[in-house]
């Protein structure tokens, strides 16, 4: 039990601040506002599944809110012209493994820090998009919205994709050799070769994996509105690593999984809920993550000390 | 430094250095942009990058992300990294605001309580780092957000403090001896930095630590201290950039400084500064500077950038671009030995 | 020429391997054979060539010269992964394990077949690693994260790897150095069990007792070559500390010339539980030389650490010219006169990517430099009087300090330290990987600091220096101090200290 401290921690935080909202601001639990926020967290989640690899690698991808703003606007481009979603979402998945690629081909080739590089990745690919769209919205057209369903059906569609996602991956990471293996490079690249792992191929795919994800994640969001404006997925990036590293995967590698990230992200998801029902205003939301994640690592820095006497 | 070697050998090494390949590369782009980039409106004046005021204006404009670039040399030369010092500028000129328009403090009270709240935004970062041993990415991440986050709560994302008095903004807009106010503080913070960097201990105790920070404790020498002043001096420094950032706009905005890191650690890098810590200078820094400096305005004379309105998009593109483009050249001839020696041993 | 083998075809053999690294030759037409299910220990001084010996073994490196045959294959170029396919596993003292990862994992990652989309059967890996861990008698529990383990459960592990990918040749490094009696007889019974399954185990171990209960046959290196193989029948303890330390000490040491005088530092019950340092009581006098002898592991680093305040004491109490010493960290020692010549030069003693100039005044600033301005000229003259005064072979005082061989390195950060005009001067592993000429220059450097009156630590490893340098000799054993001998005590004696031959004098 001692291994999942954090996971249970994580939990048992997320059960309290649900708790306080029910004494507080029953509101909060009325079904269609909650599947309303279930469903706009949807393509968090995508995103957070592929970041859990990265970090676990012991790398960081801080690029994926550009990303996913390059494969929102192309995917709603292609959508506009009347591309069939069937070929839209994996389309979109193939651009975003592609800006995956150069993120990993930078860090796993060139041995960068994948701090620097996927800053600027981050920029250059904001940048370039403002430069090319102008900030220009998208429509798109109606068959688009919510796969065509009625917004239930649709709402319901992306939660249990996103569902489906996690725990394909929670139980890849744990079941599949591959999955280990991301682990035992993040934990030890050096032993990790010398067990026959290829460490630098490991890294690569991992940021493939994390923007395909990501790419994925950006037609989740396309469905859930008419249009598509450039600056959709601005600090997702902060978001999901906030969401991650609360779950208790350890910016150091090697530790944490997908349960502890997706517990993670809903305490996250929850906070700015609670912020407006407990009538604290919003604007506070993003010193709170900041200080949401200070006080994750903090954890973990305190913890790892003791251990170590 | 000043190595009595032979005269022939130091006139090699100041030609071969990489300061000097950067200087002759900013002066092409500065000579480009003056060739593309000017051009007499239909009344007969000039206009565009070759007036004296667009000089101006570089320099007017190029002095906080300058700032920040020189608050981050000695952090990178010590192999560490801070992201928030972008966020901090903002909330330092939004507390600045504050405790001018709102607290009713006098201009040097709040500005002297500014640099204040920097030093102890750098101090935060300074004791998660050293104290408990995190690695400076995610604290300053995490910093990152959070300082970003005050300045946004403080101001309710919407407030902005104006009407600063005139004696406030001529530093930030005026000139003093011919040259905009902000220069000459930002020519005495670059002198002062370079004086610690290049001819003080601190400096080279910065280097020992980027370069092996075990060695460095074993050779005597306080780690823990000199890394957590290097980011106290930068919360410091970003808090002065607050201060001329707002005298220069006349306002103190949450989004005071947004992105700003980035910029700032790509002038550091281009300057050639090591993003794995020791090799670095100060000149380097200042050079990485102008040449952004100049892309940047230079960018925005040139008439087809003008035509498609998009001078910001344009040098956030060439910025990162470079910044790859920068940390790609500075592995290729690691990377290059290490291929020659697995060859020639096989 | 090694005994002659009885068996046609041995397991593994060696033929005059020779191997030398940067000049110093480690091993000079060593051979060695191991047969099929036997234990063959491999004894020796630190220094003497067994590791050089295990990692040409272990294709880890090539040796320059002679021929290696497994199982009558000979072999041009052995590679790690050749040796792993030939079954040949090696157990070093600090494994390499993934700590964030559980036991059952660790061996999973080594033994299960390639394939990154193969089905992890946890149940089948938990099953193995338990059906393991009990084959070499171990209690771990197979869900137990690594990092949670002791070293010597860590290394069970690796046993346990070594038996379940079916290897032929065990390589045992120093196996019991951190086991408790129990741990060690456990392993005891383990490695019978590989002999009686027919795998060859090299077993190399400092303690004389081990190697008569468990091996059959006995090679001696010393100074890079065999001295030769016996049964274990053959020859008793004192034969074999014989054969480890030679007749007489080869090289000449400069003499004692001073006179020791007052008590410079002084230890009292001295311990620290975060590095296993206890109840260490000592003094050094002025102008005298204090050998630390030991085997590797016995708490001599651990020691200086404490004194130049890496790790700092929370036992006893230090005196330093009678004034109370504790020093919390590096800084507050060298304020107080304390310098440290580290071991690992290239890590801790120079750094590399800097000119030795720099590297020299990096313990001097203040003193060099007041008000912490850079005085260039005060600089490259410290730097070119000690390039002088030490010999120092260089382009410069601005070349970087990884452009120099390993004994102009050591030079360098002997010069950083001489810098600070130290009043007690540790040095650890003075010469270890340096030429002989620049060996016998810092041997001379040593005595003249001790004639001008500088207390001296001196830790080493290589036998002879210890003997021909010292004053007294401080033995260091399982973490403390266990004897003080006059300098120019028999190296039996010293060596038998080190083992522990003292506690129990008339072993069976």
């Amino acid at each position: 039990m001692k291994r999942y401290f954090r996971e249970i921690s994580v939990t048992l935080a997320l059960g309290l601040v649900l708790l306080g909202l029910a004494g507080f601001a029953p509101a909060f639990y009325q079904p269609q506002p909650l599947l309303s926020l279930a469903t706009r967290e949807a393509p968090t989640l995508v995103v957070a599944c592929g970041m859990v690899l990265v970090i676990i690698c012991r790398q960081i991808d801080i690029s994926v809110g550009s990303q996913f703003s390059v494969c929102s606007v192309c995917a709603a481009l292609l959508a506009a012209r009347g591309w069939p979603l069937a070929m839209v979402v994996p389309a979109s998945a193939a651009l975003g493994a592609l800006l995956g690629a150069v993120n990993g081909v930078l860090v796993a080739g060139l041995r960068l820090p994948s701090i620097v590089v996927t800053l600027a990745t981050m920029v250059t690919l904001r940048q370039g998009l403002n430069l090319v769209r102008q900030g220009a919205f998208v429509n798109l057209p109606d068959s688009v919205q919510w796969f065509g369903l009625s917004q239930a059906a649709g709402q319901w569609t992306l939660v249990g994709a996103a569902l489906a996602l996690l725990v394909a991956f929670g139980l890849a990471m744990r079941h599949l050799a591959a999955g280990r293996w991301v682990y035992a490079v993040g934990t030890d690249a050096e032993a990790a070769r010398l067990a026959g792992i290829r460490p630098q191929l490991v890294t690569f795919l991992v940021f493939v994996l994390l923007g395909a994800l990501t790419g994925l994640a950006a037609t989740m969001n396309l469905v859930q509105s008419p249009q598509v404006q450039p600056m959709v997925g601005a600090g997702l990036e902060l978001k999901v690593i906030a969401a991650v590293v609360v779950g208790g995967v350890a910016i150091s590698g090697g530790r944490g999984n997908l349960w502890g990230a997706f517990a993670g992200l809903l305490l996250l998801a929850c906070v700015s809920p609670a912020l407006t029902h407990l009538h604290i205003e919003a604007y506070w939301e993003k010193a709170i993550q900041g200080a949401i994640i200070l006080l994750a690592v903090v954890a973990d820095g305190v913890r790892q000390r003791k251990q170590k006497f | 430094m000043n190595a009595s070697g032979s005269h022939s050998a130091g006139w090699k090494s100041v030609v071969l250095r990489y300061e000097t390949l950067l200087f002759v590369v900013l002066v092409a782009e500065w000579f480009f942009f003056y060739h593309y980039g000017t051009t007499t409106n239909r009344r007969g004046t000039v206009v565009g990058f070759g007036t004296l005021d667009r000089q101006f204006d570089i320099l007017r404009h190029s002095c906080e992300i300058g700032l920040l670039a020189l608050a981050l040399t000695p952090v990178i030369l010590t192999a560490g990294i801070d992201l928030s010092v972008g966020s901090l500028l903002g909330l330092c000129a939004i507390l600045f605001g504050k405790l001018w328009h709102d607290g009713g403090l006098s201009i040097p009270a709040a500005a002297a309580l500014t640099l204040v709240a920097g030093a102890l935004g750098g101090g935060l970062n300074a004791t998660l780092i050293t104290r408990l041993r995190l690695p400076p990415l995610i604290v300053t991440l995490g910093t990152y957000s959070l300082f970003r986050g005050l300045a946004e709560a403080i101001t309710h994302g919407a407030v902005t403090y104006t009407d600063f008095p005139a004696g406030f903004l001529f530093f930030g807009q005026e000139r003093w001896l011919g040259l905009p106010t902000q220069a000459w503080l930002f020519a005495l913070v670059a002198a002062a930095i370079w004086l610690l960097v290049h001819r003080t201990t601190w400096g080279r105790a910065f280097r020992t630590i980027g370069f092996s920070p075990e060695g460095a404790r074993y050779a005597g020498l306080p780690v823990e201290r000199r890394v957590a002043q290097v980011y106290v001096l930068a919360g410091l420094i970003a808090a002065l950039a607050a201060l001329i950032y707002t005298a220069r706009l006349g306002q103190a905005k949450a989004d005071a400084g947004t992105g700003y890191e980035l910029f700032a650690i790509t002038a550091v890098v281009l300057g050639g500064t090591s993003i794995f810590g020791g090799r670095g200078s100060v000149t380097g820094t200042l050079l990485g500077v102008a040449a952004i400096a100049v892309l940047k305005n230079g960018l925005a004379c040139l008439p087809v950038v003008i035509r498609l309105n998009a001078a910001e998009e344009m040098s956030g593109l060439l910025t990162g671009a470079l910044l790859l483009l920068a940390l790609t050249g500075s592995v290729l001839p690691k990377l290059w030995s290490s291929f020659r020696s697995r060859h020639r041993r096989t | 020429m090694a005994a002659a083998s009885p068996t046609p075809s041995p397991l593994l053999s060696l033929r005059r391997a020779a191997k030398s690294y940067g000049g110093v030759r480690a091993l000079r037409g060593v051979d060695f054979d191991l047969r099929a299910g036997e234990v063959h220990a491999l004894l020796g001084e630190n220094g003497a060539g067994k590791s050089t010996l295990i990692k040409i073994i272990t294709g880890a490196h090539r040796p320059d010269a002679g021929e290696i045959t497994v199982a009558g294959r000979t072999l041009d170029g052995l590679t790690p992964a050749l040796a792993q396919q030939l079954g040949i596993a090696c157990i070093y003292q600090s494994p390499a394990l993934f700590p964030d990862l559980t036991v059952a994992e660790n061996i999973g990652l080594r033994l299960e077949p390639a394939g990154a989309m193969r089905r992890v059967d946890w149940g089948a890996r938990h099953r193995r690693a338990a059906q393991l861990l009990q084959q070499v008698g171990a209690s771990i529990a197979p869900a137990a994260e690594v990092r949670t383990l002791s070293m010597p459960e860590q290394q069970l592990v690796e046993i346990a790897c070594a038996i379940g990918a079916g290897a032929r040749i065990v390589v045992m490094d120093e196996p019991t150095a951190s086991l408790t009696q129990r741990e060690q007889e456990r392993l005891f019974t383990v490695v019978r069990e590989l002999r009686a399954a027919g795998v060859g185990v090299i077993y190399i171990s400092h303690r004389l007792e081990e190697i008569f209960a468990l091996a059959d046959r006995v090679t001696v290196l010393r100074d890079g070559q065999s001295v030769g193989t016996h049964g274990l029948n053959e020859v008793t303890e004192a034969g074999l500390i014989k054969l480890m330390v030679g007749r007489e000490v080869a090289q000449i040491y400069p003499p004692a010339e001073s006179a020791p005088g007052e008590p410079v530092l002084t230890l009292r019950g001295v311990g620290c539980a975060a590095s296993g340092v206890h109840g260490v009581s000592f003094e050094v006098r002025a102008g005298e030389i204090f050998g630390v002898a030991g085997l590797v592991g016995a708490g001599r680093t651990e020691l200086a650490r404490i004194l130049f305040g890496l790790t700092p004491a929370d036992a006893g109490e230090i005196t330093l010219n009678r004034e109370r010493l504790a020093p919390r960290s590096p800084p507050e020692a060298v304020a107080r006169g304390i310098a440290y010549v580290p071991e690992d030069r290239r890590r801790h003693g120079v750094v590399l990517e800097m000119p030795i100039a720099q590297n020299m005044t990096m313990a001097v600033h203040r003193r060099l430099f007041p008000g912490g301005w850079l005085r260039g000229a005060a600089e490259q003259g410290l730097a070119r009087d000690f390039i002088r005064d030490l010999a120092i072979k260089t382009a410069g005082p601005d070349a970087p300090g990884g452009s120099l061989s390993g004994g102009n390195q050591q030079k360098v950060s002997l010069a950083r330290w001489l810098a600070t005009q130290p009043r007690l001067l540790i040095l650890d592993e003075p010469t270890q990987g340096v030429d002989v000429g620049a060996k016998s220059e810092i041997h001379r450097i040593i005595r003249q600091l001790a004639k001008d009156g500088l207390a001296v630590i001196m830790i080493s490893s290589d036998l002879p220096e210890v003997l021909g340098m010292s004053d007294r000799i401080g033995v260091m054993r399982g973490g403390t101090l266990t004897a003080v001998l006059p300098g120019g005590s028999p190296a039996a004696a010293v060596m038998a200290a080190a083992l522990g031959q003292n506690e129990r004098p008339d072993p069976a």
